[in-house]
């Protein structure tokens, strides 16, 4: 079995990490579109009728149930012909992070739309109430009162999912986006499968950086947001 | 001023509001006593819309509602000529003192940063609260709460202030400190509507006193017919659970 | 558009043939992870000097990289790592004719171990601490307390999350196809390279991930609603 020269993977760092980049733009993308849907079926869920809020309870279950990759797969190669049917249009050149920020957001939405209703039921009915009665419309009183005191809630269950998502998001090299996985595939496809051992390490080490950042930044931010309003005993 | 005619209101099933009338002149101070199911929220809560009435009618600050029939902006309008104080305060908990009482004059009214904040001063002034202006609501005491409450319902110069039990859920030491100034509030002439359990608090200041049970007015009067000259049974039977023996008669 | 319907069921019932090897990993791995992860929530909980730092970054690691990445890394190395030690020890065995579903356990228990030990951890914070000392205090030792009282009640707050995790780790299953483990996505996969009926291959994995995990969530309803039954209020 080929040696293992760890010291390779200090050289492997400066190539992988330019590619953490779209990793990070496939996160950001999701996070924005996601957020967008998720809104609407957070909405759908608490304030749609009979029917909306069934839809929006179904379509969460169904993207629970849904494998990212299965998922992924589906709309690599569903969406193109879905689209040339519809409107005729071909975009199977499209650039694969377009499929990987679709698929990821679908999924993502679901489970934004869960953390955000549970942030939303977790804050006080009260507060809601005395925001109408001051003379706030009520969408004052959800935007100024209510969802900020949602937000600190939904924090750490955020936060989870944003590191979530930059994980499963690794799955788009199956479908041939040159993300920080795509690239490591690369390497060692490029060297005839050796240096397996290091650069699967080196990739492990910079996903497992970011982890770890994110998680204290989340956490200081919480802090952060919780302190102007520490508890003292008068 | 405020006049409600055969307001009806169920839950499911349960009819809570079996067709009562209301009416309130200006400087009144109405309380409505009863035991907790009677209704007596719920009517409050009715009329700043709250809850929403089934049927009956209202007329307040110019406006004619039919309940069965009212559009948002009329809803929004009325909300805007009164004012609510919550049992559990329900101070907005990410804004400090002043902006709590600034946010109906801001955001509720369009009124400029500069004057609201003048008009929330001497409101917090009023309920003695002048050297709290930047605390938040974790940081106070129940009885301070509820008066940064108070200041939040004066300072937007409502005709009526309707007040929800405003006592009941502090500590009895601090349950004083908040009648004081609810009963200044009474004789410089605002008008107030408050279901309430303080029963010496309503003798030394009601104009009015109504007595409900199951949805319906049992009795109304003055406070010395209510409290030393009961008429119905049932009024009797209240008061006499409430009030020990000795306070029965004025 | 035009869909293979033909194929698409005929495909349905291969790949349900799938469903016992998505399981058999799913359920093995839970099985083995248990008590590595009761262990390691006992770790941290009880602040076992050295232990419980190797679990805190064991954790960190394992919830940190892409469960994409551990396959990979498993997938490559452990076949070549045992066949050198294989051959240290003289013993006559083909490593590469291993059944490829092995690797899958193992990865897979590494992976869920880390994820149900920060379930059990909450589960058994959950648990008031009165009633250990309610068990001591009449006599019986901290294994028994725990077995008999602690656990109990513990399992019952965990099972939302069980279930939870027990889900996820399904979903995770479908990539077990990289190690030629012939779950569910990997007949997807298989059937649809033959004709190119990408879409109505995929499509049928998805209806069957559906259906298995709708089954799994009513397995857990059921188990929360016998192991809660001493949370249950009188009927008046």
């Amino acid at each position: 079995m080929r040696p293992f020269q760890p010291l390779l993977i200090l050289d492997l760092l400066p190539e992988l990490l330019p590619y953490l980049s779209v990793s990070l733009e496939v996160v950001i993308g999701t996070i924005f579109f996601g957020a967008i849907l998720g809104i609407i079926l957070t909405y759908m869920k608490i304030n749609g009728s009979y029917g909306q809020s069934h839809i929006a309870h179904l379509y969460t279950y169904i993207a629970r149930c849904t494998p990212s990759i299965v998922l992924l797969f589906i709309v690599f190669y569903g969406l193109p012909k879905i689209i040339l049917e519809l409107f005729s249009y071909n975009i199977n050149n499209l650039n694969k992070i377009f499929f990987v920020i679709a698929t990821f957001s679908l999924l993502y939405a679901a489970s934004v739309s869960e953390v955000m209703r549970a942030a939303y039921y977790a804050v006080d009915r009260g507060q809601y109430e005395s925001a109408v009665s001051a003379g706030l419309t009520p969408f004052q009183a959800l935007y100024r009162i209510v969802a900020p005191q949602a937000m600190v809630v939904a924090l750490p269950n955020f936060s989870n999912s944003v590191i979530n998502l930059l994980k499963e998001g690794s799955l788009a090299y199956t479908i041939g986006l040159v993300d920080l996985l795509g690239k490591g595939n690369l390497i060692i496809a490029h060297n005839y499968g050796s240096f397996v051992v290091e650069v699967y390490l080196a990739m492990a080490i910079i996903y497992w950086s970011v982890t770890i950042v994110l998680e204290k930044f989340f956490f200081h931010l919480e802090d952060y947001l919780l302190n102007r309003k520490k508890i003292r005993t008068v | 001023m405020l006049k409600i005619t055969n307001i009806h209101k169920k839950f499911n099933n349960d009819e809570v509001l079996k067709g009562i009338d209301v009416t309130v002149e200006q400087g009144d101070v109405v309380v409505i006593l009863g035991r907790s199911g009677s209704g007596k929220t719920t009517l409050l809560r009715c009329i700043n819309f709250l809850e929403k009435a089934d049927r009956g009618y209202m007329e307040f600050a110019g406006y004619s509602i039919d309940f069965s029939n009212v559009a948002h902006s009329q809803i929004n309008a009325i909300r805007k000529k009164t004012a609510f104080v919550f049992q559990n305060y329900n101070l907005f908990n990410n804004k400090n003192v002043l902006e709590n009482v600034t946010e109906g004059l801001i955001i509720g009214r369009g009124m400029e940063k500069k004057q609201a904040i003048e008009i929330a001063k001497k409101a917090l002034d009023k309920v003695g609260l002048s050297d709290r202006y930047d605390y938040y609501p974790s940081q106070l005491s129940g009885g301070q709460q509820q008066r940064v409450g108070i200041a939040r319902a004066i300072a937007v110069s409502p005709e009526v202030i309707l007040l929800d039990e405003p006592t009941s859920a502090l500590d009895p030491e601090l349950v004083g400190e908040v009648l004081t100034v609810l009963k200044r509030l009474a004789k410089e002439g605002m008008t107030m509507v408050v279901v309430t359990h303080e029963m010496q608090f309503a003798k030394e200041v009601a104009s009015h006193v109504i007595f409900m049970e199951g949805g319906v007015i049992v009795e109304e009067g003055t406070p010395k017919d209510i409290f030393s000259n009961p008429k119905e049974e049932r009024t009797r039977k209240f008061l006499q659970r409430i009030l020990p023996e000795a306070e029965y008669i004025i | 558009m035009e869909l293979d319907y033909q194929f698409l069921i005929k495909t349905f019932f291969l790949i349900l043939k799938g469903i016992p090897t998505t399981l058999k990993i799913t359920a093995i791995s839970l099985v083995l992870a248990s008590p590595l992860a009761f262990g390691m929530a006992l770790a941290k909980i009880y602040d076992i000097k050295y232990l419980k730092k190797i679990v805190v970054v064991y954790v960190s690691f394992m919830r940190g990289t892409p469960i994409v990445l551990q396959i990979l890394v498993v997938y490559s190395l452990l076949p070549s790592l045992l066949n050198v030690i294989v051959k240290q020890l003289g013993l006559k065995i083909d490593v590469f004719a291993f059944n490829p579903i092995m690797y899958a356990y193992i990865i897979f228990t590494l992976s869920s171990a880390a994820i149900l030990s920060e379930v059990f951890r909450a589960a058994l914070l959950g648990v008031k601490h009165g009633q250990l000392e309610a068990g001591l205090s009449i006599g019986m030792s901290h294994v028994q307390t725990y077995i008999r009282i602690i656990i109990p009640q513990a399992l019952v707050i965990a099972l939302p999350s069980l279930c939870n995790a027990t889900v996820n780790l399904i979903k995770n299953t479908s990539l077990a196809f990289i190690m030629s483990v012939q779950d569910i996505t990997a007949i997807g996969k298989i059937q649809a390279s033959y004709g190119y009926n990408y879409i109505e291959s995929y499509a049928d994995v998805f209806v069957v991930y559906i259906v298995v995990c709708t089954l799994i969530q009513l397995l857990f309803n059921i188990a929360e609603k016998y192991c809660g039954t001493f949370r249950q209020r009188l009927k008046t």
